[in-house]
């Protein structure tokens, strides 16, 4: 059994690449018995004197296309017709290769419905029960076992809908899950998956975010950080699933390893042998798909957002080919001013420059293809194309992302996306050239069966026709007929003796015509009804008076309808009217501030936080970035910037030592009561306009750290305050890694409501426990590995993110910043780190620091605090001001922060509160803010004190920086100037300027409608696209 | 010999302490108990010598005297007569104001944020406008005397519940019970005006409609209250008319008469524009006096407002811009905004219950963004009196007002300003607190480890 077992996954091993690969090929021969009498019309079929375009810019002219049981056997401009072909005429008509929608998903479930749960958009929550039978992975989020092909069951409708839109075939993916299975490639012609299936497993399919949902708190992944940490651990054990039953193939005596269906269904993808198209919801994921792609080598398509232009240069550098979606951003509601107000300067341009997405990134060389996945309705498919052809998409490389690009990425371009001999008979022929608004789809053929998607009347009755009446009423007056219009769509008239009536009605059923008027101006009282049948230019009629008396009459063509020469005045399509700023919308800037050679403050109090103290009418030199000198009497290097900071003070950038600021990961994994795998730095978010604010109260630097909601938190991020800059420049490059802890009533949930009473620990005493039971699992499985790679004996023991983590901690490698509040929580953990040989870091609120300082100082703990906050939870009503005072003189390392986006603003201020509750000199307080929070960070060698050598990181103020009546002016990171409150006074007025121009521009373009259109409301803090369309989905229901 | 002495009273001080947190936590329910012991009447004229007095109501003037007698200021100047019994306090160098009031607060009704057994603001259902706040102050409250030792004399405690939330009452932050410390009750009807623009946030669960469908039920609420009060008082003002029948008592419409008659207004909490702009139109149209507390729009209403007469407590300075385009510094700017404007005004702290005392440090960040220091002051005390309707008897210093005086070494929008004597109503106040005694507490455990002073 165990024999049998493991040679069968080795099989799959092999033979993964060419199962993959296997595509039905059209067979003559069927499996399926004859229902009755067999039918076997040959298919062989010539179309001739066709535009063709064989491929993106490949086009030739009066040609001829050969299709044989559904294969192109023959095309170009003179190519013979085969003599057993039945022939289409096709003059004038233009052939194109099939397109192919490069993303489908199938039809959403209803809540309630296929155990979906509340709003998720996954129809799968966190804690949902893994799927029933089979060997599955423990998270019934990791589901690559699940096959889109094995439950695909043609749509007739849909199919009919998408060869409307030219497309021959599409992708369709699993939608369930964070890694949600294998997709395939289907055409859309008629039949089952016996024909129209392409390819199976074509590529796997994953999102690095979950849904917000009800019931958060329970069930992991509960955030995005815990998405993107669950799909990078279950790479590392399908890794080490592989390595396992190779060594137990080796040595049949060893434990049998687990089967698993996923891990063994997730073998093939790390090293980029088959594609993986991950979700990007905003273009930040763009970015976060390249990262963890890198991470496993993986060969990922990014399935976009159409926000790609946000960030054009960094997400075409990543060379990933992106499924774009075609669905484009409501009209701004802006129709009063209070509304305007509510719509941001974000919201409106992305309205005005989304439509050039597609255009933009094919200029900047990225592959594109597109996707009807997002529309409202997939029959808009081809007109939203067009509109970005119109608003810059070169009209080959739009034919491109529809045939060639997807055939490529998919592996089908043996047999998709151009026009060869030995390719599908997968085309469409249109009256002209498919990107223009007015070109018609005539005929969809798919595998070589021909679909007439716009088929043309039976026959055409427009023209000029002469009656004739069999009556005495007419029969010698001159009755003339006009029809015109669009042969579906017809109007008309009659006039009897220069006397016009227009037709109420008319209309052509197949070669039926029929039609009514007023009859009265032509002196034939009350309303007339009128057919006939059309036979080449003659109608034979019969009709009925107003009072039903009959007649029958005939008419006779006179003259072909001629259509009128079109006038209407062809506007060029308006672009964009601002350049993207970064971020986008208010406050955006067009490039990062430039870093000057060398930079002169002149004259101001210095306040160094550094062994010069604070110096009286001093200079500060910087240069390229780093402080060069301070100093009385420094000379001004020539070329300087100078800034005169004559009666200013300046001092050290704040830094801010707990944030949680510019992050969208969620802030807390909750899901699980450790989560050490978990990093805030996979969701650095840069367009969090709380980076600017700050900027504006002179913070240069964030500890953006985890949440507290349970005891062993995640891995934190330091930041520095860069305004305008990519995800990844906003990190500080070298930072020491750290991690949050938690301890009392957050972490056992006695805040939470009364249905969160389970999750251990509940108790302090059960905290306590918890981290020492984890730090003895950290222990055993570092001997594990050590043991491992000594003698490379046995199974290998897995690599568990989690205990990675922890045994950094271990190894004091890993820096604790723990959230704590009383003084007997802070003392058993202190003890417990003391037992393991380990020194936290720093204790964060740390309210009851007071009553331990002696004991922090010992242990060599700092306390990070707030300056006067108490009494909104129990176990702070000790909390005092005083608090950063008693720790100061009792020796501890004291930094007080905000733990708030808005009270970072004004960090300075809450240093004075030192000053106020226990008399710290000012200097000291101002530490507080500066170099202290720096030390506890590990990063007071390059910031927190305005020292030679060190980043140039300054706050520049109108006066004393404590004081309550000063504020800052300017902010500089890395010599940079980051913030000037004049400047900022410009942009502000920038800011209205642009407003107003969008507004008019929205207004008129006449469609402002009544609802949506406001700022769009993100599921996580500024996540996820994809769940608010299935909410909209839903809602629409 | 002076170390001796500190560390007799640290000791004494905190045996004290620690003898009525005994006595205390044997009484289960009232775990919390404020130690400090309210003031007794004043029983004696009391001078202030030598200090700068800051009237708020006037000039400043340095190097003067105020005199003040059973709780009423009698004289104030650099040269006035002193009573011979009065008691003499020598206050050289130091600044005497008028004590500061914070015209938004949930002292007395909130202990403990996190725990609900200590939150007695917000009454369930939508209409209380019969709720009281004073008859649910806990005089024992440990966050009055922090509030208290930071010059706040003052405060507006009020209900947040609900869409019509009850009536709020103006505290004297010293008294035995709750009826010693209300100053003024009822002093404004408090009403939650709906979001009139759906929100869109991340924590926010409701759709866009789902939104609409409540402001709207909101505001029904609101309109009905108003309708069927004025059904309840004009039928009960008929019943003096012989004949007409009796109609039984309604608490809620009972409490909204005085609101009708337009001698109580109604507070309204407001920020967006949508939403003053609606306040002031049912405002005008139902004859009703109205405050708007919040106001973070009103400066681009100012016109409407100041046409109307509608003053603002602009509730919180230290706040983030509301929306992603506004300047950073738009909630630092609405009061000088609105003063610029020529609206009425005065600042509030952001409705806090544990820091009230923060109250001058949003004051502070408007000087420092605009506001002129003088009318900063004035902002947290005459302002707030006279849109409360106090200021015939409190909120500057002048003669025949309330003895209510804080005495402090510098500026009060200034942090690192120390409040050294408090005097309410002429009562002189412990400016002790449970937070000054910890830190004695634990300067005295470190004084056993042998460290500290």
């Amino acid at each position: 059994m165990h024999a049998f077992h493991g040679r069968r996954i080795h099989r799959t091993f092999l033979v993964f690449a060419s199962v993959a690969g296997f595509t039905l090929a059209m067979a003559a021969e069927t499996t399926v018995p004859p229902p009755g009498i067999r039918e076997n019309t040959p298919a062989v079929f010539a179309l001739t004197g066709v535009r063709l375009v064989a491929a993106p810019g490949q086009v030739a002219e009066k040609a001829t296309l050969v299709v044989r049981d559904g294969v192109i056997t023959a095309a170009g401009p003179n190519v013979a017709v085969p003599k057993d072909a039945r022939v289409f005429d096709m003059t004038g008509k233009t052939v194109y290769a099939g397109l192919i929608d490069a993303y489908t998903e199938p039809p959403k479930e209803a809540p309630g419905q296929g155990g979906g749960m509340g709003m998720r958009g996954d129809g799968q929550g966190p804690g949902t029960p893994a799927p029933k039978g089979g060997a599955n992975y423990w998270s019934a989020d990791i589901v690559p076992q699940t096959r889109a092909d094995r439950t695909y069951v043609p749509d007739d409708d849909l199919n009919k809908k998408l060869r409307g839109q030219g497309i021959t075939a599409r992708l369709l993916a699993p939608a369930k899950g964070i890694i949600k299975g294998t997709s395939v490639l289907v055409t859309t012609g008629e039949g089952d998956g016996t024909a129209s299936i392409v390819k199976d497993r074509v590529a796997l399919h994953g999102k690095i975010t979950t849904s917000r949902g009800f019931g958060d708190g329970e069930g992991y992944p509960g955030s995005p950080m815990g998405a993107y940490s669950l799909f990078r651990q279950s790479f590392y054990d399908a890794d080490w699933y592989r390595q396992a039953w190779d060594a137990y193939q080796k040595d049949k005596t060893l434990p049998r390893p687990e089967r698993n269906d996923a891990l063994e269904a997730l073998q093939g993808y790390a090293g980029g042998a088959a594609p993986v198209v991950i979700d990007a919801g905003d273009e930040l994921y763009d970015l976060r798909a390249d990262r963890i792609g890198r991470e496993f080598s993986l060969n990922v398509i990014i399935r976009g957002s159409g926000n790609e232009y946000r960030r054009l240069n960094e997400i075409a550098a990543t060379g990933r080919p992106i499924i774009v979606p075609l669905n484009m951003p409501d009209v701004p509601k802006v129709k009063t001013p209070e509304e305007a107000m509510a719509v941001s300067l974000e919201t409106m341009m992305h309205w005005d420059i989304a439509p050039e997405n597609a255009g933009r990134l094919d200029k900047a060389g990225v592959r594109i293809a597109f996707t009807s996945e997002g529309l409202k309705d997939r029959g808009e498919f081809l007109g939203a194309v067009r509109k970005a052809v119109e608003r810059g998409l070169n009209p080959d490389a739009a034919l491109k992302a529809l045939t060639v690009t997807p055939a490529t990425l998919f592996g089908v371009a043996d047999r998709f996306g151009t026009l060869d001999v030995g390719k599908a008979a997968n085309f469409i022929v249109t009256d002209g050239d498919l990107f223009n608004k007015k070109t018609k789809i005539l005929e969809t053929w798919v595998l070589g069966d021909r679909f007439q998607t716009d088929m043309p009347p039976a026959a055409d009755v427009r023209g000029t026709w002469e009656l004739k009446f069999s009556e005495s009423q007419g029969a010698n007056d001159t009755v003339t007929l006009s029809l015109k219009g669009e042969p579906a769509k017809l109007s008309g008239s009659i006039t009897r003796n220069r006397k016009e009536s227009k037709f109420s009605s008319v209309g052509l059923n197949d070669t039926r015509l029929g039609f009514a008027f007023k009859g009265d101006s032509l002196t034939w009282p009350g309303v007339v009804r009128m057919s006939a049948t059309l036979s080449g230019d003659a109608l034979l009629g019969a009709g009925n008076w107003a009072d039903g008396g009959a007649f029958s009459w005939t008419g006779k063509r006179t003259a072909p309808f001629a259509p009128e020469p079109d006038t209407a005045k062809v506007t060029p399509p308006e672009m964009a009217s601002f350049p993207v700023n970064y971020p986008l919308g208010g406050f955006g800037v067009a490039a990062i501030p430039p870093q000057p050679d060398a930079v002169f403050f002149q004259n101001a109090t210095v306040w160094t936080s550094g062994p010069q103290g604070k110096l009286d009418k001093a200079s500060v030199l910087v240069q390229k970035g780093k402080i060069a000198a301070v100093g009385r009497d420094l000379a001004v290097p020539a070329g300087a910037v100078i800034v005169d900071a004559t009666g200013k003070h300046l001092t050290p950038g704040v830094i801010d030592e707990h944030s949680h600021i510019a992050t969208d990961g969620g802030v807390n994994e909750s899901g699980q009561t450790i989560s050490a795998e978990v990093r805030i730095g996979d969701f650095i978010d840069p367009n969090d306009i709380t980076i600017y604010r700050q900027l504006a109260g002179g913070v240069t630097m964030a500890h953006v750290l985890h949440g507290s909601a349970n005891t062993i938190g995640g891995q934190n991020q330091i930041i520095k305050l860069r305004w305008g800059v990519a995800p990844e420049e906003l990190k500080l490059a070298g930072a020491p890694e750290d991690i949050k802890f938690a301890l009392g009533e957050n972490v056992k949930q006695s805040n939470w409501g009364d249905r969160y009473n389970t999750r251990y620990p509940q108790t302090r005493m059960g905290a306590e426990q918890i981290v020492r039971d984890e730090f003895k699992a950290g222990l055993d499985y570092k001997a594990r590995w050590a043991q491992w790679r000594k003698d490379k004996k046995g199974i290998p023991p897995r690599r568990d993110l989690e205990l990675d983590a922890i045994v950094e901690i271990l190894d004091g490698t890993r820096l604790v910043h723990c959230h704590a509040y009383r003084q007997d929580e802070m003392l058993a953990l202190m003890r417990t780190f003391e037992d393991f040989g380990i020194r936290l870091v720093t204790f964060e609120h740390v309210l009851e620091g007071y009553k331990i300082g002696l004991e922090m100082a010992k242990h060599g703990v700092g306390g990070s605090t707030f300056s006067d906050w108490w009494a909104y939870k129990m176990e702070v009503c000790d909390a005092i001001p005083y608090n950063g005072a008693l720790m100061h003189s009792s020796g501890v390392l004291v930094s007080f922060n905000s733990d708030s986006g808005e009270m970072a603003r004004r960090l300075n201020w809450e240093a004075d509160k030192a000053v106020k509750y226990g008399a710290v000199p000012e200097e000291d307080a101002l530490k507080f803010v500066t170099i202290n929070p720096a030390k506890q960070l590990h990063v007071d060698s390059r910031v927190g004190s305005i020292e030679v050598g060190k980043d140039a990181d300054l706050a520049l103020w109108s006066g004393p920086p404590l004081s309550s009546l000063s504020h800052c002016e300017q902010t500089w990171i890395d010599g940079r100037k980051y913030f000037d409150r004049q400047d900022d006074v410009t942009r502000r007025a920038e800011n209205e300027k642009m407003r107003a121009a969008l507004i008019q521009k929205v207004l008129k373009s006449g469609d402002a409608g009544d609802m949506g259109g406001g700022d769009k409301k993100p599921k996580w803090p500024r996540e996820d696209v994809f769940d608010e369309t299935f909410r909209l989905s839903v809602e629409g229901r | 010999m002076k170390t001796m002495w500190t560390k007799w009273t640290a000791w004494t001080t905190w045996i004290l302490w620690l003898s009525i947190v005994i006595v205390v936590t044997a009484l289960p329910e009232s775990v919390i108990a404020s130690t400090q012991i309210p003031a007794k009447p004043q029983d004696h004229p009391i001078a202030l010598v030598g200090g700068t007095i800051h009237p708020v109501s006037g000039a400043d003037i340095p190097n003067s005297t105020i005199v003040f007698d059973k709780g009423k200021i009698v004289a104030l100047g650099a040269s006035v007569s002193i009573p011979a019994d009065a008691e003499k306090i020598d206050v050289t160098g130091k600044h005497v104001y008028p004590g500061m009031i914070d015209a938004n607060t949930a002292i007395g009704l909130t202990e403990i944020g996190a725990v609900r057994a200590t939150n007695d603001r917000s009454e369930t259902g939508p209409i209380n406008p019969n709720a009281k706040a004073q008859v649910a102050v806990n005089p024992e409250s440990e966050l009055i005397p922090v509030a208290r030792s930071n010059g706040i004399t003052m405060v507006l405690t009020d209900p947040s519940g609900g869409v019509i939330s009850g009536t709020s009452a103006l505290l004297c932050l010293d008294g035995w019970t709750w009826e010693e410390m209300t100053f003024k009750a009822p002093v404004g009807m408090h009403v939650n005006w709906p979001s009139m623009v759906p929100r869109t946030a991340w924590w926010m669960q409701d759709s866009e409609e789902k939104q609409l469908e409540n402001r709207d039920k909101a505001l029904n609420d609101i309109r009905n209250a108003f309708a069927d009060a004025r059904s309840y008082m004009t039928a009960k003002q008929a019943e003096a008319t012989p004949g007409v029948q009796y109609h039984s008592f309604d608490s809620r419409w009972e409490a909204m008469i005085p609101v009708l008659e337009g001698k109580l207004p109604i507070i309204v909490n407001a920020d967006q524009i949508q939403q003053i702009q609606a306040a002031v139109a049912f405002a005008e149209k139902e004859k009703v006096k109205l405050i708007i507390c919040g106001g973070y729009d009103a400066p681009l209403c100012a016109d409407l407002l100041k046409k109307n007469n509608v003053p603002v407590i602009v509730d919180g300075i230290h706040r983030d811009p509301m929306r992603n385009d506004d300047p950073y510094d738009a909630p630092f700017t609405v009061p000088d905004r609105l003063r610029q404007a020529g609206v009425a005004y005065c600042i509030s702290g952001g409705g806090e219950a544990a820091n009230v005392r923060n109250l001058p440090y949003h004051v502070a960040t408007a000087v420092t963004y605009g506001l002129p220091e003088d009318e900063g002051i004035k902002a947290i005390t005459l302002y707030p009196a006279q849109i409360l309707g106090a200021a015939d008897r409190v909120g500057s210093l002048e003669t025949g007002k309330d003895a209510t005086i804080i005495v402090t070494t510098g500026n009060p929008l200034e942090i690192p300003t120390q409040v050294t004597m408090e005097f309410i109503q002429g009562k002189k106040i412990d400016l002790s607190d449970k937070q000054k005694m910890l830190n004695e507490k634990y300067k005295e455990k470190y004084r056993q480890m042998g460290v500290g002073k």
